[in-house]
C-alpha cells in the first residue's frame, strides 16, 4: 500500500506497481515487480515516447502526458500496470531513487542495490559454497 | 463517496433473494467508527432478545473500518458479528488475512446477510456485481477444498473467500469462519450461524481504491508508526517466533500453562512446545495479514513421523495450547496436525479443545463411562482418540454430537461435570488462566462481551507493559500495575485496554500494534483516522467512542437479563489455588475486583448494568430507556438468587 499511496494518493492494490501473486492454501506468495531491465521491452514497445529511461539512474518510467493508453507495453511486459481511471500505463519508477517498498518492507525481502554490489554478493555466495564444500 | 470509509452497506436477504446497497451516513460513521462498532450497533438494533441464534432472524454481519485496506499498519482485519449460538448472547469474532480489505476494495464497509436460503449457496461479490450461487457441490467439503473449487469455477485466483467447513454446515455450536484458508474468525460460533443460513462462502473481488482525505499527511503518519514498529521489541519477537513466543514464559516464569484443562499451570516438559523449537524445526515460513509489518502468522511443516509432509497455516498460541496441553499433548507434530484438522473442518480450536478437555476430565474423575461415550476411552493425550473425536465433533457423530454443543451445554445435557466446563456465559475459555496471566485479564474474562476469552481487553500492559520503560506508570499512575498478580489499578487497566481494543477492532487495526506491543498509542490512532477521513478527532474523543461501543455490547447482554450474576469466572480460577509452578497458591480475587471494575465503568454494583446517566454521557439515551424495565426485572432475579444463597447457607 506504500506504493499506491505514495504515487496515487489512494490505497489500492490495483494501483500498486508491485503486486503479490498469492497461493492461499499453500501460504505461498510470489512478488512481482518491474526488474528495471537495461533494454526494456516496455520502452521498445511504446511508439509514443511515453516510456523513458532516466539518464543518470537508469530507472525506466512512464511520462504520463505522452501516454495514449494504447496498452502495447502491457503486452510486452507482465509487470506493467494500467490505471483504470486515468487510462494511462504506470510502472515502478524507483520512487526517484528511494524506493518506498524497500523502506517499509518489514522482513527485508526487498533490497535496493547497485548491480555491482548485487553481483559481488552473488559471487561471494557461490564462493562460500565452494569453499565450505572443499573444507568438508 | 467518503474518504477512508466507503459509506456503503451491502445487505443480502437469502430468504427473499434480494440485494440492497444502503448508505452509511457521516454522523453514524463518526459515532460508531466501523468494523466492530458498526456491527455491534446493527446487532443491537436489528437482532432482538427473542431471536433464536440458529434461526433465520439472526443476522450475520461482516464489518471493516475506515483504515481497512489502507497503508495503516496491520489494517487487514475484519469483525464478524451475530447472536452467538454458543453463549446465547452477544457474539463476534475478528479475523486477519486479506478478505476484509478486498470487501473494502469492492466498495463496502459492511455486509449483512439475513434470512435463510432453502438450499446451499455461496455469495459472489465482484465490485457492484452481487450474485447468490449454488453451493450444492461444495457442501461437505473442507475449507481448502471449497476454496479451490470456488476459485476454479469463478475463473480467477485473485479472489478472497471467507467460508465454513463441515462443522459450520452441521451447526456445531463453535464452528468458525475462515478466510484465505487459514485465517479464522473463530469464536462465538459464528460459523454455525453461517451454516444455519445455508451459506457456504462469501467470495469477493474488489478493484476500487480506498480514498484518503489528506494523503501526504496520512503517508507521513503511517511512515512514522512503521518506523517505530520496526524498532519495537515485541514486534521483533512476534516476527521471530509468532505467538509461540508465549510458551516458555507462560509455563516457566508465569505459571499459566493450561495443562489438563487448567488443573495445573505448569508442566516440566513444556519446552517441547517452545517458540525456538517451532521456529527451528517446524516453521515453513511466515505469513502476514494485509499491510502488516509484524507478520506474526506462521506456516508450519511437519518433517518427521506419522504426519510427515503435512503443511498448514498456523498454529498460533491459543490453538496450539487448545489442541495440545489443555487435552494432555506436548508433542509438536501432533499439535500442528490437530490444528490443521480443526481449521480444515472449520472448528474453533479453543472451544473444541475445551469440550474435549471437559470430557477427559469427567472421564478422569469417573463421571463418564464407556456407556456414555459410545465405547470410547477418554484418556488425556491419546492422539488416536483425539484425531477421531475432532472428526466426530465436526460431523456430529455419536458422542461427538454431544461435544458439538460446547462444554457448557454438554455438561447440562449429561447433567454432570459442570465445574469442569471451563467456560463463562457458556463460552469456553481461551487457554488463559488469570491465576498466572494476570488479574486485569481475569476481569475481562468474567465480564467479556462474548464470555470467557482473553480478547475482551487484551490488557497486555500487565504482561508486556514492563518492557516499555515508564509506560505503565504514565498511563496507570503507578508502576505497581506492571505486576500481573497485583490487584492495584487492574480495573482501570482493563477499562483502558478495552476501550483501545474497541477502537482498533473498529478502525480496523490489529490489537498486536496497540494492545500487545504499544508502538501505536491512542494519539496515533486518532492521527491515522483524522488524516484518512478528514474528521479530526482527538485521542480522548476516540477513547470515549471505544467506551461507547463497549457499553452498547454490555447492554446487549443486559437486555437478555444477564448481568452481575453471570460475570463469574469458573470456580477453578476463583476457588482452587494454583497447585504448583511459579504461582503456587494463587487464586483470582474476583469478589474484590469485579465490583471495583463496575465502579470504574460506572456500572451498578447491584446489577452489573451501566447506570442510566453513564449511558447518557456516551450518547446512548435510547439504550438507557431500553434497559430500565430490564434493570427492574434483573434486580428481582438478583434478590431471589441472594435469598436462595442465604437459605442454603442456613441449611448447611
Ligand atoms: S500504454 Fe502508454 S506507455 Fe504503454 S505503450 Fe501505449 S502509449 Fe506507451
Ligand atoms: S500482527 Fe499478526 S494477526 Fe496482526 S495483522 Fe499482523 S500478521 Fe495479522
Amino acid at each position: 500500500m506504500a506504493c499506491s499511496l505514495y504515487h496515487e494518493g489512494e490505497c489500492s492494490p490495483v494501483l500498486s506497481r508491485i503486486r503479490i501473486v498469492k497461493y492461499e492454501a499453500l501460504g505461498r506468495n510470489f512478488p512481482s515487480a518491474c526488474s528495471q531491465c537495461s533494454k526494456p521491452r516496455c520502452l521498445e514497445a511504446c511508439d509514443h515516447g511515453a516510456i523513458r529511461m532516466n539518464e543518470s539512474t537508469g530507472a525506466v518510467f512512464v511520462e504520463e502526458s505522452f501516454c495514449t493508453g494504447c496498452r502495447s507495453c502491457l503486452v510486452a511486459c507482465p509487470f506493467m500496470g494500467f490505471h483504470p481511471v486515468k487510462k494511462v500505463a504506470f510502472k515502478c519508477d524507483l520512487c526517484g531513487g528511494d524506493p518506498q517498498c524497500v523502506r517499509f518492507c518489514p522482513s527485508g525481502a526487498i533490497t535496493f542495490r547497485s548491480v555491482d554490489e548485487f553481483l559481488m554478493e552473488r559471487r561471494r555466495e557461490m564462493a562460500d559454497k565452494v569453499i565450505l564444500a572443499a573444507q568438508e | 463517496m467518503a474518504d477512508g470509509w466507503t459509506g456503503r452497506r451491502l445487505r443480502v436477504d437469502l430468504s427473499k433473494n434480494t440485494v440492497k446497497v444502503e448508505e452509511i451516513e457521516k454522523p453514524y460513521r463518526e459515532k460508531w467508527l466501523g468494523g466492530r462498532g458498526f456491527n455491534s450497533e446493527l446487532l443491537y438494533r436489528e437482532v432482538g432478545p427473542d431471536v433464536e441464534p440458529l434461526g433465520p432472524e439472526n443476522k450475520l454481519i461482516f464489518g471493516v473500518g475506515p483504515l481497512t485496506g489502507t497503508f495503516a499498519p496491520s489494517s487487514g482485519r475484519t469483525t464478524v458479528t451475530a447472536k452467538s449460538p454458543l453463549g446465547g448472547g452477544f457474539g463476534d469474532s475478528n479475523m486477519g488475512g486479506h478478505w476484509g480489505p478486498e470487501l473494502k476494495f469492492a466498495g463496502y464497509d459492511q455486509l449483512v446477510v439475513e434470512g435463510k436460503s432453502n438450499k446451499p449457496v455461496y455469495l459472489w461479490i465482484d465490485d457492484e456485481h452481487v450474485e447468490v450461487r449454488d453451493a450444492g457441490h461444495l457442501w461437505g467439503r473442507t475449507v481448502p477444498e471449497a476454496d479451490l473449487i470456488i476459485k476454479e469455477e469463478l475463473g480467477s485466483k485473485e479472489i478472497h473467500i471467507a467460508l465454513i467447513g463441515p462443522a459450520g454446515e452441521n451447526l456445531v455450536r463453535y464452528a468458525c469462519i475462515l478466510n484465505d484458508v487459514y485465517r479464522a474468525a473463530a469464536r462465538a460460533g459464528i460459523g454455525a450461524v453461517m451454516g444455519s443460513k445455508n451459506l457456504k462462502a462469501v467470495a469477493v473481488r474488489g478493484t476500487r481504491p480506498v480514498t484518503i482525505s489528506r494523503p501526504d499527511e496520512f503517508y507521513q503518519v503511517c511512515a512514522d508508526i512503521r518506523e517505530r514498529l520496526k524498532r519495537d521489541l515485541m514486534v521483533q519477537m512476534l516476527y521471530d517466533q509468532g505467538t509461540w513466543l508465549l510458551t516458555m514464559p507462560a509455563n516457566y516464569e508465569q505459571g499459566w500453562f493450561c495443562w489438563h484443562n487448567f488443573q495445573k499451570g505448569f508442566h516440566p516438559d513444556a519446552s517441547k512446545l517452545s517458540g525456538e523449537n517451532h521456529r527451528d524445526n517446524f516453521l515453513s515460513h511466515r505469513e502476514g495479514c494485509f499491510a502488516c509489518p509484524i507478520s506474526c502468522g506462521r506456516f508450519s511443516k511437519i518433517k518427521e513421523g506419522k504426519y510427515a509432509g503435512e503443511i498448514t497455516g498456523g498454529p498460533e498460541y491459543e490453538t496450539l495450547t487448545a489442541v495440545g496441553p489443555r487435552i494432555g499433548l506436548l508433542d509438536m507434530d501432533k499439535v500442528v496436525h490437530n490444528s490443521k484438522l480443526v481449521n480444515e473442518l472449520g472448528l474453533d480450536s479453543c472451544s473444541c479443545g475445551g469440550a474435549i478437555a471437559w470430557a477427559m476430565e469427567c472421564w478422569e474423575k469417573g463421571l463418564l463411562t464407556r456407556e456414555d461415550t459410545d465405547g470410547l476411552i477418554l484418556d488425556w493425550g491419546d492422539q488416536t482418540l483425539i484425531d477421531r473425536l475432532i472428526r466426530m465433533i465436526a460431523f456430529r457423530e455419536g458422542f461427538g454430537n454431544i461435544l458439538a454443543e460446547g462444554s457448557s451445554r454438554a455438561a447440562g445435557l449429561m447433567n454432570r461435570g459442570e465445574d469442569f466446563s471451563i467456560s463463562i456465559k457458556g463460552h469456553d475459555m481461551s487457554q488463559d488462566d488469570p491465576r498466572g496471566l494476570g488479574f486485569a485479564f481475569g476481569i475481562g474474562f468474567a465480564t467479556g462481551r462474548r464470555g470467557g476469552d482473553h480478547l475482551q481487553g487484551l490488557p497486555c500492559l500487565e504482561l508486556t507493559g514492563g518492557f516499555y520503560p515508564g509506560l505503565v506508570e504514565k498511563i496507570m499512575g503507578t508502576r505497581e500495575a506492571e505486576n500481573r498478580l497485583s490487584p492495584v489499578k487492574k480495573p482501570e487497566m482493563e477499562k483502558y485496554s478495552e476501550d483501545i481494543k474497541a477502537i482498533g477492532d473498529s478502525l480496523t487495526q490489529c490489537s498486536f500494534t496497540h494492545n500487545w506491543s504499544f508502538a501505536v498509542q491512542p494519539e496515533d490512532m486518532a492521527r491515522l483516522l483524522s488524516a484518512a477521513t478528514g474528521m479530526d478527532i482527538s485521542a480522548d474523543a476516540l477513547l470515549r467512542t471505544g467506551g461507547r461501543i463497549v457499553h452498547l455490547e454490555r447492554a446487549y447482554w443486559n437486555r437478555l437479563l444477564v448481568g452481575c450474576l453471570e460475570d463469574r469466572c469458573p470456580k477453578r480460577f476463583t476457588r482452587e489455588p494454583m497447585p504448583d509452578g511459579p504461582n503456587k497458591g494463587v487464586v483470582f480475587p474476583e469478589a474484590d475486583l469485579i465490583p471495583r471494575y463496575y465502579d470504574v465503568r460506572g456500572w451498578d454494583r447491584k446489577t452489573g448494568f451501566p447506570l442510566p446517566e453513564v449511558l447518557m454521557e456516551y450518547g446512548l439515551e435510547d439504550i438507557a430507556r431500553d434497559l430500565e424495565p430490564c434493570r427492574e426485572k434483573y434486580l428481582r432475579k438478583v434478590q431471589m438468587e441472594n435469598q436462595i444463597e442465604v437459605q442454603t447457607a442456613e441449611k448447611l
